[in-house]
Order: structure tokens, then sequence, then C-alpha cells
């Protein structure tokens, strides 16, 4: 079936909502701060619980000490890797990571104990008094020092987790045949969410069953990975997604960690526990973006086409792999950048190091591939003498064209109107010369981006959602797909609304909960519209399919004449005779119309050789252009960024609006990787750790955003031919902004994040 | 999260009063935004067995002239001094507290309060370095009336006893031909504390410069004037040739250190920047 085409499957010409801005049936909620997160669902006096972890970066448990703590007044119960009754082991890609350390320690900040107490100042009392007598390792602080021939081990196997290759054409015959060659390395650093909720579960345990409110981006990997720890099967662990503060990529980490702590707790102290992070605990122990330093040789001709291109990662994974293999290969199969390069040699390693954990985190190492890409870019364009639009025009992908993995886009390509539309918007012709004003010079730049939607390679993918009609006509929609801020589910309740034609507003979007929730597969990898999305409209289909059914037999007319909208089913030749939802969904109940109907989505196959890394990697590609205009201080070196013109091809937006929100965050947010945001590490502890000096855009920092120019190229199997659009919005945003700088100042700056004191410093020395 | 320390809590409705509890209590501090105060104690790097609240000190909550002088009552907020037509007499005054924090935070926090807490980064000691602001201190002994520099000690240290209050801090009103400025760098545009900070404040005389003050923040153990440069300026005509000689001088004068805010080296360069950019306000403001 071809979901790009259901508006003529049901026979309209016009959509009802899709494709219009609609408020969201969430926003008032959060607007009065009504709605409600993990927190607010733990009532007074609940037991308490506080990780334990450790206090340095790297070294063996000699002994755990806990009698004293256990004395301290209102402690209710300690637990250590020894009481872990299923399995200790939690690592996601590669078993590498204890749920409780009963061994080793790998950062500082290990989880060693789990604390239970009456409130918190005896978990800080207890906190206290635990005592670990530790054989101290020499510290891994960087990946240099990782990869040194004696390095110390951070895990048993070597410090490289894991490694990737593309090999496609001939490297070096590219090269031969180009006229101009840019080599450079590029370092972009750890980056924290910041989410505004912190992580937080609230569990309840029976004796053979436990339940856990909590935050996260995946209910079904959350019930997993407590049934795994506990050893018990999936149908002992419910899991209710509450509503998400933030998500970002960080609690689909983090949020199985965090509510297999309460779980776990819950059913040992056989009482009711509640773990909700400090903002301390989150910047200092959640995940973070993996560091990456990229080293990139590229190829072009005096045509303009680039020839080949050649590039070494080196992830830094920090104490445990989690998601870097995933991480690394995206890095690895987006090499190129959006382009048609025919030679491509690419290599890359994660590296093991005693510092906090990298993992999720939007863009999923676009940011980094991209930021070093799009410099290549712009550099082979100034060497070319040619004009970076120009040029990049020339190399673009298109339809029919072959990615870095060789994998052929036979639809949905929009990159190259993208580009011309914010080429055109920005006026760039006319401002191909920076301009200077006092001490402030300003520059244009422009960056590309693509980003393969959902999962790589050939893990299974798909989504599931469910639909029913209740009696009264009013709808209950169930999707394992969560709200983390982003609107997916809304989005999915304008796809049902579309398709059996009643009030997105008449459609109650229930939370996740994995006892009555289809498994849906994480939210990530911006596949949540998408996927999910695809999985609402086979359910509303098929609802509809009843719903016609009914109608047809009530109106006494073929059901090929029936469509519904605007809460009615009526009769396309007659429209006056009709029947509203309401009295339609009592006669589906009375007259034997299944009311209710699941939708299950399995996306198309992908395969790939892992020899070559060549092969059909991402089912689909979303593609984004951005020029900004950034202003310099040549005197303070600050940087600011006055407008951004963002384009994007996402398909089809199902809420123009919601794509604007996700790229005027983006924006702010890749803004912040550029020019500001930066974990500060002593010896492998983390100093920062607060809104104090781990400093994010303010909306007083938030350039002017021009209106978002949305190119619609339709993807196959994507409901209406939406494509995902979180991680796309903020990937083009770092490489834009860093071409602005160099075109305003002439300088290139291949480390982020580039402060005052940076850009100050580089001009100074070039005599400014 | 992290519990605050326990603490007992008093609401004192007069001056007199709050000075007896913090003559006879142990361990007591005053607290009147706590926008401070509170952070420090989560962190346990304060913790007061008493909590002396002034918000219920009526007679403590002004900004008001008198006698020749802009005097702000200790529980004066940023907000009530941003807003108010006196203070704007002194107008690098108003430029720093309306910057500080947030609107929440210019709610709550007090310029009295600021300046106790004696970070070397806190945005209104330039100013009133400038404009040479004293600060009135009173314990159940008596009143003693500092110049603000004294009042600092080092990184988050004052000079007060535990017994002693902050009541007032209070600045000549500025003659006719006088003018001032603040200017700051900070690492975004709002909500954030300054890397480096600079206040001017000049009078001037046809074309000359009678009288120059400059003071700044985040480049020393506290917030510091810097006399050298001052004695440079005065009885010259501001000119492009003296400012860029001032600039230079300044960096002498500024011991600024490395840390996650900013280099040592770009701190002391701003200090240039940010004096010639204060400076070029203030005198024009002066005219």
């Amino acid at each position: 079936m071809e979901y790009d085409k259901i508006l003529e499957m049901l026979g309209r010409k016009e959509f009802l909502v899709v494709g219009k801005n609609v408020t969201r049936s969430d926003a008032l909620d959060k607007v009065l701060g009504k709605a409600r997160y993990t927190a607010d669902y733990v009532p007074r006096g609940t037991t308490l619980l506080k990780v334990y972890r450790s206090s340095i970066p790297h070294g063996i448990i000699k002994r755990i000490e806990l009698d004293e703590a256990l004395r301290v007044p209102g402690v209710e119960g300690i637990y250590t890797g020894a009481d872990v009754t299923g399995s200790n082991q939690i690592g996601y890609a590669l078993p590498d990571q204890p749920f409780l350390n009963d061994v080793k320690v790998h950062y500082a900040g290990d989880p060693v104990a789990l604390i239970c107490a009456r409130d918190e100042y005896a978990l800080e009392a207890a906190s206290e008094k635990i005592h670990v007598e530790y054989e101290e390792l020499p510290p891994v602080l960087d990946v240099d020092a990782s990869l040194a021939e004696d390095a110390p081990l951070v895990h048993d196997g070597g410090n490289v987790a894991v490694t990737t290759r593309i090999r496609k054409g001939d490297a070096e015959k590219g090269f031969r045949e180009a006229d101009v060659e840019v080599s450079d390395t590029y370092w972009s650093p750890y980056q924290e969410h910041m989410y505004l909720e912190t992580e937080a579960a609230y569990a309840v345990p029976e004796r053979d069953k436990v339940t856990v409110i909590c935050n996260g981006q995946s209910p079904f990997l959350i019930r997993e990975k407590v049934a795994h720890i506990m050893g018990w099967d999936l149908n002992q662990v419910r899991i209710i997604q509450a509503l998400t503060g933030g998500g970002f990529g960080g609690k689909d980490d983090q949020g199985p960690l965090v509510a297999a702590y309460a779980a776990f707790a819950a059913h040992k102290l056989g009482r009711p526990v509640a773990h909700v992070w400090s903002r301390d605990e989150s910047v200092k122990f959640s995940n973070k973006r993996f560091p990456a330093r990229i080293r990139y040789r590229s190829g072009a001709n005096s045509e303009g086409r680039v020839t080949s291109i050649e590039v070494d990662i080196t992830l830094e994974c920090g104490a445990y792999a989690n998601r870097s293999p995933f991480w690394l290969w995206r890095q690895t199969a987006h090499a190129a950048g959006p382009y048609e390069v025919h030679n491509c040699s690419i290599d890359g390693r994660a590296v093991y190091t005693t510092k906090v954990y990298g993992g999720s985190f939007r863009g999923f190492g676009d940011m980094a591939l991209h930021f070093a890409a799009e410099s290549q870019m712009d550099k082979l364009s100034y060497k070319l003498g040619m004009d970076p639009i120009d040029f990049r025009l020339r190399n673009v992908l298109v339809e029919g064209g072959r990615t870095t993995c060789d994998q052929v886009l036979d639809h949905s390509v929009g990159i190259k109107e993208c580009l011309e539309a914010v080429r055109d918007a920005s006026d760039w012709a006319s401002h191909r010369e920076p301009v200077r004003d006092g001490s402030k010079v300003r520059g244009y730049g422009v960056g590309l981006a693509y980003h393969g939607i959902s999962t790589s390679r050939s893990t299974p993918d798909w989504s599931a959602a469910s639909l029913i009609m209740n009696p009264d006509g009013s709808v209950t929609y169930r999707t394992g797909i969560v709200e983390i801020g982003q609107g997916s589910p809304f989005g999915h309740a304008k796809i049902v609304a579309e398709i059996i034609g009643v009030d997105p507003a008449a459609i109650r979007i229930e939370l996740p909960d994995t006892d009555s929730t289809l498994d849906a597969k994480p939210t990530h990898g911006s596949r949540g519209l998408m996927l999910g999305g695809t999985a609402a409209a086979k359910a509303a289909l098929k609802l509809r399919e009843s719903m016609v059914a009914c109608a047809a037999e009530l109106l006494e007319v073929p059901s090929g004449r029936i469509d519904l909208a605007e809460g009615r089913a009526f009769d396309r030749e007659n429209p006056g005779t009709g029947i509203s939802v309401r009295e339609l969904a009592e006669e589906m109940y009375v007259r034997g119309y299944d009311p209710a109907v699941h939708g299950f989505f399995k996306a198309p196959e992908r395969f790939f050789d892992p020899e070559t890394g060549l092969g059909v990697n991402y089912s689909v590609y979303t593609f984004a252009a951005t020029v900004a205009e950034v202003e310099v201080d040549t005197e303070t070196g600050e940087a600011a960024v006055l407008r951004v013109w963002p384009a994007m091809d996402c398909g089809k937006a199902i809420d123009p609006l919601m794509v604007e929100g996700q790229i005027e965050g983006a924006v702010s947010q890749g803004m912040g990787l550029v020019l500001m945001e930066n974990i500060e590490l002593k010896a492998g502890h983390v100093i920062n750790p607060g809104f104090k000096d781990y400093v994010v855009p303010s909306s007083m920092d938030t350039p002017q955003i021009e209106p978002v120019i949305i190119v619609e190229k339709p993807y196959r199997y994507g409901a209406f031919g939406a494509k995902g659009v979180g991680e796309p919005a903020i990937i083009s945003v770092v490489p834009t902004i860093t071409n602005a700088i160099h075109h305003a100042t002439g300088i290139r700056f291949n480390e982020l994040p580039i402060r005052p004191w940076t850009i100050h410093k580089a001009l100074k020395e070039a005599g400014n | 999260m992290k519990p605050l320390p326990k603490f007992k809590y008093h609401a004192p409705s007069t001056v007199e009063e709050a000075l007896y509890l913090l003559a006879t209590l142990d361990e007591a501090e005053p607290v009147a935004g706590g926008t401070d105060l509170v952070p420090l104690m989560r962190d346990a790097a304060c913790s007061p067995s008493n909590l002396v609240d002034l918000n219920n000190v009526a007679e403590l909550n002004y900004v008001r002239e008198d006698s020749g002088y802009i005097c702000i009552g200790a529980t004066a907020t940023h907000a009530q001094v941003a807003s108010s037509p006196i203070a704007a007499k002194a107008p690098a005054l108003v430029d720093a507290v309306s910057g500080i924090g947030s609107p929440q935070v210019r709610n709550r926090a007090t310029i009295a309060g600021n300046l106790c807490n004696a970070s070397p980064a806190a945005d209104s000691a330039p100013p009133l370095l400038v404009h040479e602001a004293e600060v009135a201190i009173r314990s159940l002994k008596g009143t003693r009336i500092i110049p603000l520099e004294e009042l600092f000690a080092g990184p988050k240290l004052n000079t007060l006893e535990p017994d002693e209050l902050v009541t007032e801090v209070r600045l000549p009103a500025p003659p006719e031909g006088a003018g001032s400025s603040f200017k700051r760098i900070g690492r975004r545009k709002a909500f954030t504390l300054s890397v480096v900070s600079a206040a001017a404040y000049v009078e001037l005389s046809g074309g000359e410069i009678t009288e120059a003050r400059l003071a700044f923040g985040s480049v020393a153990e506290t917030p510091i004037r810097t006399r050298a440069v001052e004695e440079l300026l005065r009885g010259k005509a501001l000119t492009g040739g003296l400012l860029d000689k001032a600039a230079e001088s300044v960096k002498a004068e500024v011991s600024p250190i490395t840390d996650v805010r900013g280099t040592a080296e770009y701190r002391r360069d701003m200090c240039g920047v940010l004096l010639r950019r204060a400076l070029a306000e203030a005198a024009e403001r002066a005219r």
C-alpha cells in the first residue's frame, strides 16, 4: 500500500485537518501548569531512592561496607549488585554495563548501591556512611590516552568498543582525479540535554509484578530492561509513561535505568519507591552527546564535482559503549553528507574512556558529522573559487542518486529544492561580502543535512497503534509512541481524524501503558510521527471500514458512496443524507461492527554488507538546508546569530506549526552546541553540573527565525507522505553557523564550542 | 534532591529586633531575597542554625534621596532600584541591576544582599564603587559607615561581624556634568554571571575630565577600582589617544583567573574593551 496516497483512496481532494495548523490537545494543560509529570504522581510519604555512586573514575571494588549506613535512622534498605536476582547486566548494545557495579567502577558516578529511606535527610546521611574500598586504577581521560599502546583497559577485550568501515568506489583513484583537496580535523564535544524535567520513576510492587510510572522514550525497552534485571517475564512489568518534560534522546538511555532502580528497590522493599533525580545528578551522571573527532579529506575537480572523500572517525564512548555502535554507524553511513560521491573510504572506531558515557542525543552523530562534512564542502568551494551554494547544487543528491552507502534513493529527495529555497529567501547573492559596522562584522553561511529516519541496517522496525470507538462517538487512541514535548501522538490523532472524519479534539490520547498498549518500538530516530503515524493510519483505515459498512447499512446506500467528515457519515451523492458519528457509534455496537482496531506496520526491509558497509541503510531520509546571518564583535569575540532561514523536506507536514516548533527549538539547541555549551571535567569529574555554569541559550539569544520553508516530497510508507522532523531540524544548524562565522571573520574554527575567548584569541593572532 | 539543612526561622518586624536576634542567636544569618543564601545552603557551603528574615522589617525597604545621597534600604530589590526615578540619577547602577539574573531573581534579590555575598562577579558592585557608595552597618553596639570597598574581604568573604547587619547602601547624588555607565560580557545575553564587567564614572568640565573613576568585576578576588588608570584620565581631554592609553594600562591593574567562564587573557583584554565602551558612554551621558 502507498500510504502517501491515502487522500486519493478516501476519494477526497482537500484535507480536513492534515497540513493545517491545529492547536494541540495538550497545549492548554501544559501552558497552565496542569499537565502531570512523573513526580506529580508520587504521594507524600513515599519511600525515596538515591543511587550511591563511585567517587573515583576508575578502580576495582575491594569491599562495600553498608553496616553503618543501614543504622542511620530512616534508612529502609540498601541494595548492591549482590542482591540482584535476575541479570546484573544492562548494557544496551554490548554487555559492558553492570546494573549495580560490584567488581569495578568505570567513571566517577558509576552506580554501586541503591539507598532507600523515608526522606532526603536520611538518604544524604546514609550516603556519607557507605564505605567503599577501592584499588584505584589510572583513569583514561581522552581518546588518545585510551588508544595508546600501554593504556589501562577500561573493559576486558581492549579499549576499542566497535569499528565501522565503508569502501565505495576507489578513494585513491578519486583523489587522483581531484584538482583541489582539503583536509582537516574536527572536534565535537559532549553536550548535555538539559531537559526541564529530570529523570524520574515511581514504582509500586505486587508480589510478582511491578508497575512503574516514569519518564523515558520507550516504555517497551524500559519493560524489557526491568524484566531482565528482575529475571521476570514481560507481563510481570507494567510501565506507564507519564507525559515527559523533554527527552532529546537522553531519556531513551536513562529511562530503563531509572525505572529499573525504582522497580528493583520497590520489589525488594515490598512497598512503593520514588526516584527523582536532582539537576546535579542529571548533568553529572546521565549520558551526554558522544564527543567525536573526525579527520576528513576531500577532493573535487575543476567542474565542481566532489571526486573522493576519506574520513576517519574516532568516537569517545566514555565508560560504556551504550549506543555507540549505532551512533558510529550513522556517522559512517552519512559521511559524504547529502551529496553523491562515487569514491568513499570511511573508517570509524568507538573508544572507551573512564568518563561519563555518551549516548543518544538529537542528531545521533549527524551533528558532528555534518559539522565536518559541511565545513569541508565550504572549504572546497572557496578553494575552487565557486559560490558555496552553487558548488553544493552541483553535488546534492537527486532522485535516483546514491548515498554514501550506495543506497539508491528512488523517491522523496528534496534537498535541491530546500537549498534553492533558502538561497532565494535569504537573498544569498547580495550577501557575498561580509559587512563591517564599527567593531562588528556580519557574515552569511549555509549548511545542509540529511538524516536517515528510524533505525539502521537490518534492525527490525515496526510500529503499532489502536483505536476504540466508544458508544457515544468519542474515540480512544493508544500508541506506544510517547509525548516528550514534540507532539507526535497529537500528529497521529490528526492522521486518524483525517481518515475517520472527526474533530482531533474528540480523540483522547491515552498515556502509553504496556499492559494495554502494543509495542510500537521507541520514540527516537525521528520515527515517532512517521512510523507511529503509519500504524495510526492503518488502524484508522480499519475503523473507517467498520464505520462505513455500518453507515451504508443504516443509510441504505452502497458503501462506496459513504464518506466521513465533520463528525458524520453521509452519502457523497446526497450529502444531506447522513448520520452523526455519535449515533453511528452506538449502532456499530448494536449491529456488530467491530468498534476496536489495531494497526500494525512493519517498515520495509533493509540490508547491508558488513564487509563494504554498502546496502540499504535507512528506509528514507529527511533533508534540510539553512542559511544564517551571524554577527561577530571583533573586539570581544562574541558571536550572535541574527537571522536563520530554514527549509526542510519532511515529506508532508502533518502540522506545519509543529514542524516550525521543532525547527525553532533546534536552532536554539544547535546554537548552544556551537557557541556556548560545554561539560567541564576535572580529573574525570563534571564540575559544572547546573544551569549556572552549563550555559544554554536563553530566549534573548534566539535569532530571528524566518518562516520555515516546507518542501514536500512524499514518502511512500509514511502516512500522507510524512517523514521525521525532530533530528533533521538541528543538524544543519551547526555548520550553517560555523560557516557564517568563517564568512564574517575569515577564520575557520574546527573545535566546538566556539566561545568568545576562542574567537578573540584567533582574531588577535590574525592581527585584528 | 538534596534537602536544605535544618534551621530555625525568625521574622522580626523592626531593625532593633533583628539586631537583637543576630547578636544572641548562634550561627544566625540574615536573609532577604535568599537567592544567594539558599543555593549555598543546599550545597552545604553555608549551614546557619538560624535565619533572620528581614522581609517584615518595613523600615528597611526604600529607595530615597536624603541629604544629597541616594539611599537604598537593605531589602530594596534589584527590580525596585531598576524602576526608581531616584536611582536613575546613577545610570550605571540602573544598567547593572536591570540586567542581573532573570525578572524572578530581580524581584527577590536585594542590592545589599548582592554586596554582602561578596562575589567578585557581583554586577551591582562596579557601578556602586564608581559612585563611591558607602555602606551603613548596624549592630546593638551602634552604627558604622564604611566605603563599599571595605565591605569586601575576598571571594565570597565580607568584613561584617556575625552580629552586624547592613541596613543601607548610599551613594552621593551625582552633580551636574557627571555621567556613568556599566558594561558587561556574559556567556549569553541574559540570566548569566558576568565574565567581565566594568563601570565608569566621569565628571566633565568643558572638554576636560575633572573626575574619573573605574571599577571592574570578575577580574580580581573582589570587585576593584583601578586607581592608577583613573589618575591617568583626570585633568585630560577625552581623546582617542587617551582612551587607547587607558585601555592598555588597565590590563596591568587587574589580576583575573582562568575558569569555566573564561580565560585570564581574555578577561584582561576585555577590561580594555569595556573600559573604552563604558567611558565613552559615561562621557556621553555627562554632556
